[in-house]
This record gives C-alpha cells, sequence and structure tokens, in this order.
C-alpha cells in the first residue's frame, strides 16, 4: 500500500527533522534543571569595584531566575587561577575541582587549551551563543589568533583607547611617532606599565603593529630567526622614547590602574585603557577629572575579546554553563554597555536581536568622554599569542636588566 | 608521672603538625626546579630550569635589591630597636613607647605601605603640604621617590615596620632580665647608659633577640606583597619575580618559578648563617673589651636621638594611617589641594555591607588558629617547664627550633608545594587546611611573644596551690592562668594579627574560597580607585586593633579589685 507507506515516510521524516531541534532544546532545559541548587565559583580579576558590582548583579539574577549561587572569586592575576588547575590536574583531580569558570582570553587562554585544562566544546550548546556577532567580530572566533572552538564563551569586546587630560593637552597625538614627538615636548608626562603586564606588552603591540610596514608575519608564530629584523623598529622606537618617559623610563608603573592614578594625581598627561567607556564612567565616580577624553590612533588600535571559560573538573560544569548563557542574554549585555555600570562594548549583533532587545542597547546614554563606534575607527587584530613571550623576552633583556 | 608523659604530646604534636607539611612543600616545590613537572611532560631531571633562571636578564637587578632591602631592613631594624632601647629605656617616652607598640603592630603591612606611598610621592600630601605655595609646583615633579629601583624605599618600608616588633621583643625580652639592678649596679660603678647596654644588658638579652631578628631578616628578603607595592620595578625583586613566573600562563615558567623559589630559600639560609656568623665574630671581636672597664662612650652627645626616632616612626605611622582616612571620606583629591574638594561618606556606607562576610571568615579563622595555638604553645612550654624541674635534660627546647621554621623559610618557596599536597589530598578549599596553614605563622609569633613571660613565672605561687591539696589543673586554672593571663592574652593579640594578614597562605591553600578582609584588599589596591582601597585597608586595621584592645582590658576587668595586678 504506497498510500500508507508514503504516510510512514511522511511521518519518519517529520519525527526525525521536528525532534532533532526540540531535543537540542531538552538537552538545555535538562542542563538548566541540573544546575538548578549548585553553585559557580566565578574566579576573575578583582580590582575594579565597578566591574564586580556588575558581577554582584549578574550573580543576584542567576539567584532569582535559575536557582544558582554564583560566588565571585576575586583574584589580582588569573594566571594564577591557571596554575591552580594546572596543580589540580597534576595531582589527579578530574572533577570536583575549585574552579566552574574563569574570566581569561589571549595567553592563558592559550595554556588552558594546550594543557587540556578546559571542558571539551561546549559553547554551542548556548542559546544565547546563536546572537553573538561573529561575522563583524572575529576576535571572537579567533582570540589572538588561537581558535576557540567553542571551549569559551564571549563576554565582553575590548579596544586599546588613550584618555588624555583635554585640561593639559590640546591637541593628542594620533600615531606612534607623534607620541614620540609628544613625549619629547612633555619630558616625563607618559609612561607605560612594565611588560609583563597585560597593558604593557599591549602598548609595545600596538606601536610593534603601527611601526611594522608588513604585518602578516606578526599574525603567524613568531619566526625567532627574522624577529630581530622585523622588531628592529619597535626597539629603535623604544629606545628613543624610554629617557622621556615618566620618571625618565627607570620606573614604571605595574599596572594600567596604576597609570589612571597617576592621571588622576597629573603626573602624567596620558594614560590608556582597554575599555572605551572607561574615562566617562572614572569621571562619573569622580576618580578623573571632567576634562579628560579618549582617542584612538589614526590608523587604528588593537582590539579584542574577552571570554568565560569552563575548566575540565568543573565542579558545577551544567550552572557554569547556564550563567556564561545568562552573561551573554541581550539583558545582562546591554546593562554590561551602561557606562554608568560597567561601559563594557557588548559582543552581540544588534541585527540578529529582537526590536525590543536592540532598544535595550539604543537607549543607553553614552559618556561624554566616550567615542563613538565610527570614532573608535579600524579595530588592529592581536598577533600571534607567541609573539607575546617573545616581545616580552626580548623587552625585559633591554629594560628590566 | 603520667601528667609529664601526657604533657610530652604536645610538643610531639606541634612538631609533626608542621614539620611534615613543610618539608613535603618544600620538596614538592623542589621537584620543578629540577625539571619534574609531570602534567607539562616533563618527568626527566634536568638543569634547564635551573639554566633558564641564571640565564634572565632581570636575575642580577633582582638579587641585587633583595638583598639591599632584605639584609638592609633586618640590620637598620635591629640596630634602631637597641639604640632605642638604650637610650630611651627608663625616661617617661619609654612608657609611651610601651603604649604605643599594639596599635603601631596592629597596622598591617600592606595598608601601612599603600599610606606610605601617598605619602611620600611626588603628587602626595608632603608635596601638597607646600604646593604650590612653598614648592610653586602646579604639576608634581618628575622625582624618583616610591618605588626607587635602588630599593630604597622598600627598606624604609620595613624598617618602618619591623623595628615597633623588635622592640617589642626588646621588651618580652627585658621580662626575663634583672634590668633594674643590672643599671643601678652599672650607674654605682659610674657606668654611662650607653655602657651598661652595651657591656651588661645587650649580651643577655641577645638570644632571646636572635630568633626574631632571623625571621624578620628571612620575612625582608621574601615579601611579596609590600614589594609590589613599594619595591622597584624594573627589575623587581626575586620574590615578586617568582610570584610572576608561577603566575605565568606559559607552564614551563612554573619550572623557572620553581628555580627561583630553591634560590630564594639558599639565599635565606645563606644570610641567616651570616647573621649567626657576624653574631660570633662580634662577640669575639667584644670579649676583650667587655671588662676594659671604660665608663664613657663616645655616642653619648648622640643619645638623645633614640627618643627622636621612636618619635618618627610613630609619626610617619600616624600619617600613613591618616591619610588613608583621608582618602576613605575623600570625592574628589586633585593635586595640589591639601584636602579634599568633596567629602563624602558614601564609599563606607556603599562597601560596607560587601565587608561583613570578609571580615567574618576573617575573624574566624583568626580565632580558630589562635585559640589551638594557644593551647599547643602553652602544652609545650608546661612540658618544658616540667622537665626542667625534673633536671631532666630538655632536649625540646632546640628540637620546638622547628615550630619557628615557617618564619625562616620563605612562605614561597614551600605554598607551592603544600598547594599540590593539599589537592592530592582532597584538602584543599577546606577550613581545616585554612586553619593550619594560618596556624603555621600564628603559632610561632604565639610562642614568640609568650615564652620569656611563661618561663619566668614564679612556681612557688603554684606550689602554694598544689600544698593546698588542689589538683595540678585547678591550680594551673586558678593560680597560674589569672597571673599569666596578660602576657597570654597579648601573645594571642599578635597571633590574632599575624594571622588577619595572611595573604599568600590564604590563596594558595584556600584557593580563593575563602575571602579574607585581606585577600580583598590587595586584590582591590590592584585597581585604581584610592578611596576604596583606603576604606578596605583601614577594615584591615580594625581588626587587630579591637584584638590588642582586648588583650588590653581583660586582664584590667578580671583584676579591677587586684591592686597588685594591675601593673
Amino acid at each position: 500500500m504506497p498510500a500508507v507507506l508514503r504516510i510512514v515516510f511522511v511521518a519518519i521524516f517529520f519525527v526525525i527533522f521536528q525532534t532533532a531541534p526540540s531535543r537540542a532544546e531538552d538537552t538545555w532545559q535538562e542542563i538548566v534543571a541540573t544546575a538548578q541548587g549548585q553553585t559557580v565559583y566565578f574566579n576573575g580579576w578583582g580590582g575594579s569595584e565597578v566591574i564586580n558590582e556588575y558581577i554582584r548583579w549578574a550573580s543576584a539574577e542567576a539567584k532569582t531566575r535559575y536557582g544558582i549561587a554564583v560566588k565571585h572569586v576575586k583574584v589580582s592575576d588569573i594566571g594564577d587561577v591557571v596554575s591552580r588547575i594546572l596543580a589540580e590536574k597534576r595531582a589527579g583531580r578530574t572533577s570536583g575541582g575549585s574552579v566552574d569558570l574563569l574570566w581569561i582570553n589571549g595567553e592563558n587562554f592559550q595554556a588552558m587549551k594546550t594543557n587540556g585544562l578546559l571542558l571539551p566544546p561546549y559553547t554551542q550548546r548556548f542559546p544565547n551563543f546563536q546572537l553573538v556577532d561573529f561575522e563583524n567580530k572575529p576576535s571572537t572566533r579567533y582570540d589572538f589568533t588561537v581558535e576557540v572552538d567553542n571551549q569559551e564563551s564571549p563576554w565582553g569586546m575590548a579596544q586599546l583607547v588613550f584618555i588624555y587630560d583635554s585640561g593639559v593637552v590640546a591637541d593628542p597625538p594620533q600615531s606612534i611617532p607623534e607620541l614620540l614627538d609628544f613625549c619629547k615636548r612633555n619630558s616625563g608626562r607618559f609612561t607605560y606599565p612594565a611588560p609583563p603586564d597585560f597593558y604593557g606588552t599591549t602598548f609595545i603591540k600596538q606601536a610593534l603593529l603601527e611601526l611594522t610596514a608588513d604585518r602578516e608575519p606578526l599574525y603567524r608564530p613568531v619566526d625567532l630567526e627574522r624577529f630581530q629584523d622585523i622588531t628592529r623598529p619597535l626597539w629603535d622606537f623604544l629606545d628613543e622614547l624610554h629617557p622621556y618617559l615618566w620618571r625618565s623610563g627607570r620606573l614604571q608603573p605595574k599596572s594600567a590602574p596604576e597609570m589612571k592614578r597617576l592621571l588622576g594625581d597629573r603626573e602624567i598627561f596620558i594614560s590608556l585603557s582597554f575599555n572605551p567607556a572607561e574615562a566617562s564612567n572614572a569621571i562619573t565616580t569622580g576618580e578623573l577629572p571632567d576634562t579628560v577624553r579618549t582617542y584612538v590612533h589614526r590608523d587604528g588600535t588593537i582590539g579584542n575579546t574577552h571570554f568565560v571559560a569552563i575548566p575540565f573538573n568543573a565542579s558545577a560544569p551544567e550552572a557554569a554553563m547556564v550563567f556564561a548563557n545568562f552573561l551573554l542574554s541581550p539583558e545582562a549585555q546591554a546593562r554590561k554597555s551602561d557606562p554608568t555600570v560597567w561601559g563594557d562594548p557588548t559582543v552581540l549583533s544588534m541585527a540578529k536581536l529582537s526590536i525590543e532587545e536592540r532598544r535595550l542597547f539604543e537607549n543607553l546614554p553614552r559618556g561624554i568622554a566616550t567615542l563613538t563606534a565610527e570614532q573608535l575607527g579600524t579595530v588592529i587584530l592581536e598577533p600571534h599569542p607567541s609573539w607575546v613571550s617573545a616581545v616580552e623576552k626580548e623587552w625585559l633583556n633591554r629594560y628590566a636588566r | 608521672m603520667s601528667g609529664s608523659s601526657r604533657l610530652n604530646l604536645f610538643p610531639l604534636v606541634t612538631q609533626t603538625a608542621f614539620l611534615l607539611p613543610i618539608l613535603v612543600g618544600l620538596i614538592f616545590t623542589a621537584a620543578p626546579a629540577l625539571g619534574y613537572l609531570s602534567v607539562a611532560g616533563h618527568r626527566g631531571f634536568s638543569l634547564d630550569p635551573l639554566r633558564t633562571l641564571f640565564a634572565h636578564p632581570s636575575l642580577p637587578g633582582a638579587l641585587r635589591s633583595t638583598i639591599l632591602s632584605g639584609a638592609g631592613a633586618a640590620s637598620a631594624s635591629l640596630a634602631l630597636a637597641l639604640w632605642i632601647a638604650a637610650t630611651v629605656h627608663g625616661t617617661r617616652a619609654w612608657r609611651v613607647i610601651e603604649f604605643s607598640l599594639a596599635p603601631l603592630l596592629s597596622l598591617p603591612h600592606a595598608a601601612f605601605a599603600i599610606g606610605f606611598v601617598f605619602l611620600i610621592s611626588p603628587s602626595g600630601w608632603l608635596m601638597r603640604a607646600v604646593s604650590p605655595s612653598l614648592s610653586g609646583f602646579t604639576y608634581p615633579p618628575d622625582w624618583i621617590t616610591a618605588g626607587d629601583p635602588w630599593a630604597i624605599s622598600l627598606t624604609l618600608t620595613m624598617i618602618l615596620k619591623e623595628t615597633p616588633f623588635l622592640l617589642l621583643m626588646v621588651f618580652s625580652g627585658l621580662n626575663r632580665l634583672d634590668v633594674k639592678r643590672t643599671v643601678w649596679i652599672g650607674r654605682s660603678l659610674g657606668y654611662h647608659r650607653l655602657r651598661i647596654w652595651t657591656r651588661l644588658l645587650i649580651p643577655q638579652l641577645y638570644p632571646m633577640l636572635r630568633l626574631p631578628l632571623l625571621a624578620v631578616l628571612a620575612y625582608s628578603l621574601s615579601v611579596v606583597d609590600l614589594a609590589y607595592i613599594i619595591g622597584p620595578s624594573l627589575p623587581p625583586t626575586l620574590s615578586v619575580l617568582i610570584d610572576r613566573w608561577f603566575n605565568d600562563p606559559d607552564i614551563a615558567y612554573r619550572m623557572v618559578g620553581a628555580a627561583g623559589a630553591v634560590l630564594l630559600f639558599v639565599l635565606t639560609l645563606l644570610f641567616i648563617a651570616l647573621a649567626l656568623l657576624a653574631e660570633q665574630l662580634i662577640k669575639k671581636a667584644a670579649a676583650g673589651r667587655l671588662l676594659n672597664g671604660r665608663r664613657k662612650s663616645p655616642f653619648e652627645p648622640l643619645a638623645g636621638t633614640g627618643s627622636w626616632y621612636m618619635m618618627l616612626v610613630l609619626l610617619i605611622n600616624t600619617t600613613s594611617l591618616l591619610v588613608l582616612m583621608i582618602w576613605s571620606i575623600a570625592r574628589v583629591w586633585r593635586f595640589p589641594d591639601f584636602l579634599p574638594s568633596l567629602l563624602v561618606i558614601s564609599t563606607w556606607t556603599d562597601n560596607w555591607g560587601r565587608m561583613i562576610e570578609p571580615l567574618g571568615v576573617s575573624v574566624a579563622a583568626a580565632l580558630a588558629s589562635c585559640a589551638i595555638s594557644c593551647v599547643l604553645v602553652v602544652g609545650c612550654l608546661e612540658n618544658e617547664l616540667t622537665l626542667e624541674y625534673a633536671k631532666q635534660p630538655s632536649i625540646d627546647r632546640r628540637s620546638l627550633w622547628i615550630v619557628f621554621m615557617p618564619l625562616l623559610i620563605p612562605q614561597i618557596s614551600f605554598l607551592f608545594g603544600i598547594q599540590v599536597l593539599l589537592v592530592f589530598l582532597h584538602l584543599d578549599g577546606t577550613w581545616l587546611a585554612l586553619i593550619w596553614i594560618h596556624m603555621v605563622f600564628v603559632l610561632p609569633y604565639v610562642f614568640l611573644t609568650l615564652a620569656s613571660a611563661y618561663r619566668s613565672y614564679d612556681r612557688r605561687y603554684s606550689q602554694v596551690g598544689l600544698t593546698l591539696s588542689w589538683s595540678p589543673l585547678k591550680t594551673f586554672a586558678r593560680i597560674k592562668l589569672p597571673i599569666l593571663i596578660k602576657p597570654i592574652l597579648f601573645s594571642l593579640a599578635v597571633g590574632f594579627s599575624v594571622s588577619i594578614a595572611q595573604y599568600l597562605p590564604t590563596l594558595y591553600v584556600g584557593n580563593g574560597r575563602f575571602a579574607t578582609i585581606t585577600t580583598e584588599t590587595v586584590s582591590l589596591a590592584a585597581g585604581s580607585d584610592r578611596r576604596i582601597i583606603a576604606v578596605y585597608a583601614l577594615s584591615q586595621v580594625i581588626l587587630p586593633l579591637l584584638g590588642y584592645a582586648a588583650a588590653i582590658a581583660i586582664p584590667f576587668m578580671m583584676h579591677r579589685n587586684r591592686q597588685m595586678m594591675r601593673n
């Protein structure tokens, strides 16, 4: 009976293609159900009260919506946490680990990935993962050129910006060579954090990218034989710059927050940040004078994405996933972008959001010292992470003896 | 007899609780230094980590500032403490010092350093006081002060914090000496006070200062948090380099860190040996002069400076504290304003709720570790005195050095190994581990501060109780304990403040699951907002201060109707 067969075929066809997505949905529902009552130990840098306050809000939301307790473990260096997870692996602890979720990117991600310290690919299961702007934000797929492979979940965007005091500096430099001229004219009023501080290394990478004619080799693993040739312009620049730095380059700040403090004290006139809204935020809190403004270089500045990741031995992987998914929700992302809250740019694509969701972002105030998306200009992608250690090593060799 | 054998358990328990884990911690840290780090795929032994360490461009500079600041701070603190004692003892200022030591010691190193940096920076409070009126500066000058490459500011910070500690040890040491009569005899023979100290008192006092001095030396050589706050940056000290290597995302650097930790350990042992050698040399050199009968001292004209030094120490400490207080209520405070242009209370009210939990964790860990330490220390001392009274060879006094090991070994040299051990035993992140690691550092200080007073107790008081046919326990509880309550509580207060200040141990053992007021403060200190840092740093000061206040108030209340007990 062909008619009956046909009906059977059609039925089978429907069963297969209808249940497939709903089964995926079920799996997520199961994850949410398992997550209830679990505790997530979320390890992340705790040096900013603005960010801590945002995480406190997200934790409270996770508690009421999903019944998950989130404990923010504030650390001063996330590398420390990577080291602890490594120690756990060394002691053979494959479950019941001390970290459920951690805030990382770049070399820390690469270290965790190559040492098998991450949960096997999982972010594709997050419902909100579909909303990420992979097309226009390539750094959500390649973290410092390393393929993300669904092993960490995008959280926010960062772009190197410079903060200056417009009450002192009339027109800020627009490129690395102009910065050198500025320093020669205003001796002792600029500096950068000493590598291996993250910001210090970023500043050096920015200089390298701007001063190198052919950037292509920087996006491949470092070729040690050509390293000296490629980086020659960078060292020439730094050799010339250092005598004109704050304290004649004999000491350098340990971190970007220390730079911000120096800017507030008027010891230096230009500081740097990875958060385009940081200047506006600092004006609101009274940390910096209301004359501070933001600028970027003419040919663009380095940008990247920061992520949250779940270790291979997390005690509550389900709750960690539910929380990471919540952090990706339009509501949480919009709140994060609010410069009066944190001001960290979203990883989501406006085109993928509903009209109501988009409105959450459109209605946000933009601080007086924040640049518009157009003003922020070109984003330069991070070089391959192997350049970080190579450049740092040479830098230490030259300036930290 | 059974009583004394039960007492024997105390030193046994105390020693095994400390010796074994620390040895294992050292070994587990040293293994990667020799190339053994199985998780990174290194299983053979190799000298590569050591080679990388010695080839590191920052090592010579780091060693230089480590040695200069460590040895410099320890020797200067000792000299200063002895000078102050010799010149001020017996005057009215001496009472002031005695009274001020507790609050001085309760100001944690990190909190003090944060205030001190702001005091001496070119944009700091001292400069603001004279700008622009006297100095003419509308912008801070580009001068090198805090964090100088020669580690002078780091050394100064440590001297300012360690001198009061050594003075406290001088106080407790003097308790055991008959100072009054020694001075009286010396005076009657026409010796100048400085001569009395150098000829008669210091030779008796020094054996009791030896251990605290070595602890100060080891601490100064290996301190991490202070070196981050006020140490040099290009390159930093060795301890900071090690910490950085342990935290490097490139896992191979953990082996270099381990090699550095071993080097720091060897360096510390070397300097301890040097200190002991120097002691012998000075003893030999001075032996002939002890009896030369010279009454006058060439340093007599300087005798007045002792109290000035002490005043300076006090003044800098209080000013640093004051600066923190002002920052905690400032909204906007820009150069060159002498005082904030806007004052608010909101930094306190916004953060108060968030500090309750870390404060609670701090108090719980400190109370537990202090209580257990105190019982163990009293037990050990009782055992020692019982053996001594029975004329049995008291080997315990010597072997108790083990208890002090944690103070003589750089923390960073064994904490990584201990972390591995705890993870292996599934004890990481537990209260048990946290309290234990705090005890490792609390107990030696309780011992140091209690021992001399405890040993000088006149056992005839207890004999009176025993002749009244009281049980030894009742005699202990009703007679000995009340008499010794003051030193016991004071040693507890010292232990309490030591526990509160623990940063690295809490972090390594607690898995980050225990947020104490100190871990919160140090993590915020990495941020930029001085106002919040000040609020947290002050809260960190409050707890030890309460501890010292209790140590003073409780005996006073207990003995309010005992005239003789109040002094």
